[in-house]
């Protein structure tokens, strides 16, 4: 099946307030989210994801810009009416209805006969593990169930677009962890397009098809999880996605494929992805945690440092190193059992994986 | 079985060896037992004797006269519609401020809770004033003296109640939930029918016995609007300062005590019942901003209504304070203020010094109270919640009864005729106005980790000094909010306390009775207004000196709340 273009963000803004207190929470935010995909719109809290969800949903009215789904404009179309369905942060579920009015509760309100919600509530509740739960008070189910039972209120209606309002935040971190892959599988299996708000990155990176970075009501990367990992388009998105070492550098010579960058008298190499970065030009050189090699001190053409703190995690090793200019980057370094190890106090010498570097264009106080 | 016996013996001893918790828990009890269940019992017990022998005799007296059965229909009917209307239109004013997004909603709050700091027979006095005989819609709604007229009043003497009550109920429902309706694709109808009007329904029943217990132990609007339409709780008042029969005083006080507390008792069933209001994380306002105008246009009416009704009595009141004679002479003077100050100066100082008295002693101990009974374990903790509780449901006439029976002469339990002194003022008002505070205090204590006392004792402090020195600052909102409370009602109470009093000690209240009952309306309204505003400024006051104290206090309570 050929993925086509199915919910359609068009210079989506919301401006909460008026005059002197007008606040722009969303900013002209435009996006494409294809039939099946699951997008998550990841962010600080205060970044606009949420404000951005609930226009989809219609409880919000944008300022400006369009909600298309399925080449409908949803803009003037209640919430009531909308193809959408929603799994809330806190559930929501009515705690005066048992489990299985509150599934049944969209299809009674579509007038459905009797017979035929009763067959697609059990078929859905035994599709998700909630059999023989059905006449249950929501409060009597665990953290767990109550986040299905919501899940199962929403797809019952087969919405053209599924969204999730942070949904697993409220569980504790291992079953946040099991439900998250059964959401994933769920949403494949039954291929229904998703919008998912998290503000957690582990979230997004594993749910999701695409990741939508947003800070301060923007855009700022649009990417698969890879993809935004590997090649942040910025600061903010390096440092939001996963641990990173920025070094102020400077471009100083470059072939087809890589840049040469300067960063404390020593020439460091990385793959050249910008092609809008020259010779000359101020950088600054994404290091992951793991793109870095510890040796001991020897070799002159490597950058100088020493272990300040040295912390074993079984699985890993997390160095703090302190290098010249005296900055600390923080290396993790995998399977320690097998490796040289460096006690705190070491001088050592520091290679990178020059593969995994990522360089940046230079950002006027960019934040880190 | 063994287990538990030591452990209880575990448990007193502990408490033996705290003289100070002791002490307090027999002082507590010893003051409850006088000043509260002592009164009630007299009242039964003088029900139920009759020539000197126990009987049925006075009710089945007061069962056969058609004179005493009529009353006691009379305040069920007065009842039922108060509680249904106050309730109708509390339920809007809640509605329109916590769904809608109505301007102004501070005024209006303003506007419908504002019945609830003056004496709720300052409305029958505005009513009198309108519609009355000299008053300016003479004749609009017929003859004011009679079920319309105190339907009328009552509604908006008592609405407040239940707009309160509701408020709470409406604003904790999560509008997550209506959200969650409404993308399942409920209509605003639906969502109203199977989501808010189902979860709210407890506190619906809840807000009208509240009402409902209100209008039959209403005193002083009856008194003065009743005409031929006679309520028990006046009846009470007549047979035993008219009559001097105690006995079916009491009797009747009996038949107007056992609704209330069956009300009561069901409300609060209902209350505690593990209601399904859920408290939601973050509130969030936006579906209310895209109401349709079907569902704004009734609801504003109503709210603009009642407000404009409220507003109506009291500026009529304001108004009638102001003129030469009401309905006759419209000239601008204060010579009702002149003549109201030099007949009532005395009641005045009576009130202020009575109640100066009362709000520090019914602040402290309301608090103290909830603090042993929410945090400390000793025999008959139940019970002291009980018996501390009691006087809110008891109608203020049973009270006033029952303190004439127990303290007119002195007893094992009180040495001292306690009548005609002002102690016996104070002892009511503090007994009367505890159960408002001690349910605030209990509410924040239970947002309080336990732990944090026990830290103090940890630390080799006493019951009394972690009283003093940990809980009592955590919990000064409540305290300032009991003391409010207790200020407010007994500078505005009548029905128990003008049994008690006398000569040598008058109140505010029962003077702007007498004016009422002398048709010097005129000087009844300028005593109003002054009582309405020595409550307004002290609530001011008090209002200040919270905000003063509670910005030292916010850290402590934010971290106990997170637990």
């Amino acid at each position: 099946m050929k993925k086509t273009d199915y919910l359609l963000l068009k210079e989506l803004t919301k401006v909460f307030g008026e005059g002197k207190s007008a606040f722009t929470a969303v900013d002209h935010v435009s996006l494409t989210v294809q039939e099946g995909d699951l997008v998550t719109l990841l962010g600080p809290s205060g970044c606009g994801k949420t404000t951005t969800l609930r226009m989809i949903a219609g409880f919000n009215t944008p300022t400006s810009g369009e909600v298309l789904i399925d080449d409908v404009r949803m803009n003037d179309i209640p919430p009531n009416k909308r193809p959408t369905a929603m799994v809330f942060q806190n559930y929501a579920l009515f705690p005066h209805m048992t489990v299985f009015e509150n599934i049944a509760y969209g299809l009674e309100i579509e007038k459905l006969p009797k017979e035929e919600i009763r067959r697609k509530v059990d078929a859905l509740m035994h599709q998700i593990s909630l059999d023989g739960l059905g006449n249950r008070q929501p409060r009597q189910l665990s953290g767990g169930q109550q986040q299905r039972v919501s899940l199962a209120r929403a797809m019952i209606l087969e919405p053209k677009v599924l969204l999730f309002d942070e949904p697993l935040s409220n569980l504790d971190a291992k079953l946040r962890m099991s439900t998250r892959l059964e959401i994933r599988k769920l949403q494949q299996r039954v291929g229904i397009t998703s919008v998912y708000v998290t503000h957690d990155q582990e979230e997004a990176m594993t749910l999701s098809d695409k990741v939508v970075i947003m800070d301060r009501g923007t855009i700022q990367q649009i990417g698969t999880p890879s993809e935004i990992y590997s090649h942040p388009k910025n600061r903010f998105v390096a440092d939001f996605i996963g641990k990173a070492n920025l070094l102020e550098a400077k471009v100083v010579d470059m072939t087809n494929d890589a840049f040469s960058v300067e960063f404390s008298g020593k020439r460091i190499t990385a793959p050249r992805w910008n092609k809008e970065i020259k010779v000359g030009d101020d950088v600054t050189v994404v290091v992951r945690p793991e793109a870095v090699i510890i040796q001991p001190k020897g070799n002159n053409d490597l950058l100088d440092g020493v272990i300040t703190n040295a912390v074993y995690f079984g699985s890993q090793m997390l160095y703090e190193i302190q290098i010249p200019n005296k900055q600390i980057l923080q290396i993790e370094v995998a399977d320690p059992q097998y490796q040289p190890q460096f006690p705190q106090g070491s001088k050592v010498s520091i290679a990178f994986k020059n593969r995994s570097l990522h360089v940046l264009p230079w950002e006027q106080g960019g934040n880190v | 079985m063994n287990n538990k016996h030591s452990e209880r013996m575990g448990d007193f001893k502990k408490m033996v060896g705290e003289p100070f918790l002791l002490v307090s828990i027999i002082v507590v009890f010893y003051l409850l037992i006088v000043f509260v269940i002592f009164p009630i019992y007299k009242v039964v017990k003088t029900s139920f004797v009759y020539d000197g022998h126990v009987s049925f005799r006075n009710y089945a007296e007061v069962l056969s006269h058609d004179y005493y059965i009529r009353p006691l229909w009379n305040s069920m009917i007065l009842g039922l519609l108060v509680a249904t209307i106050g309730t109708v239109i509390g339920f809007v004013f809640a509605y329109a401020i916590t769904r809608t997004p109505m301007k102004g909603k501070t005024v209006f709050r303003l506007v419908a809770t504002f019945p609830m700091v003056s004496p709720p027979f300052v409305v029958a006095l505005a009513c009198i004033l309108l519609f009355g005989r000299a008053g300016i819609f003479k004749g609009a709604i017929g003859n004011i003296y009679g079920l319309t007229g105190l339907t009328i009043v009552e509604v908006i003497a008592y609405s407040p109640t239940a707009f309160l009550s509701l408020f709470g109920i409406l604003q904790s429902i999560d509008p997550a939930l209506e959200e969650a309706a409404m993308v399942c694709g409920a209509s605003r109808g639906k969502v109203f029918r199977s989501i808010i009007l189902p979860l709210a329904t407890p506190g619906v029943v809840s807000a009208w016995l509240l009402v409902f217990i209100q209008s039959l132990a209403d005193f002083g609007n009856p008194m003065i609007l009743s005409g031929n339409f006679s309520v028990l709780s006046v009846q009470a008042y007549l047979q035993i300062t008219g009559m001097n029969d105690l006995a079916r005083g009491s009797t009747l006080a009996i038949l107007l005590l056992i609704p209330t507390l069956l009300a009561f008792y069901t409300q609060k069933y209902l209350v505690s019942k593990k209601s399904f209001v859920t408290v939601t994380g973050k509130p969030t306002a936006s579906t209310i901003k895209n109401l349709e105008w079907y569902v704004k246009l009734p609801v504003y009416v109503v709210c603009v209504f009642f407000a404009g009704v409220v507003v109506l009595f009291y500026g009529m009141v304001v108004w009638g304070s102001f003129q030469r004679l009401w309905g006759i002479d419209k000239t601008f003077t204060l010579q009702n203020y002149v003549q109201m100050w030099a007949v009532g100066k005395d009641y005045i100082r009576d009130s202020l010094i009575i109640a100066a008295i009362v709000t520090p002693i019914c602040g402290l101990l309301s608090m103290f109270i909830a603090y042993l009974v929410t945090r400390k374990r000793f025999f008959g903790r139940g019970l002291m919640e009980f018996s501390a509780m009691l006087t809110f449901a008891v109608p203020g006439t049973v009270v006033g009864i029952g303190y004439i029976l127990a303290f007119n002469t002195s007893s094992a339990l009180m040495p001292v005729t306690l009548t005609g002194t002002a102690t016996i003022i104070i002892a009511l008002l503090i007994f009367r106005n505890l159960p408002v505070g001690i349910r605030n205090g209990i509410a924040a204590l239970q947002q309080i980790d336990p732990s944090i006392e026990e830290a103090s004792i940890d630390c080799g402090a006493n019951s009394g000094t972690t009283f003093w020195r940990i809980t009592l600052p955590m919990i000064t909102p409540a305290l300032f909010s009991g003391l409010a409370n207790s200020f407010v009602r007994s500078m505005t109470a009548i029905s128990a306390v003008i049994f008690v009093v006398s000569g040598g000690w008058n109140l505010i209240t029962v003077a702007i009775l007498g004016f009422v009952d002398n048709s010097q309306y005129a000087q009844a309204a300028a005593m109003s207004i002054l009582l309405i505003a020595i409550v307004l400024i002290a609530l001011f006051l008090m209002q200040l000196a919270t905000d003063r104290v509670g910005k030292g206090m916010k850290v402590g309570l934010m971290e106990g709340e997170q637990s």
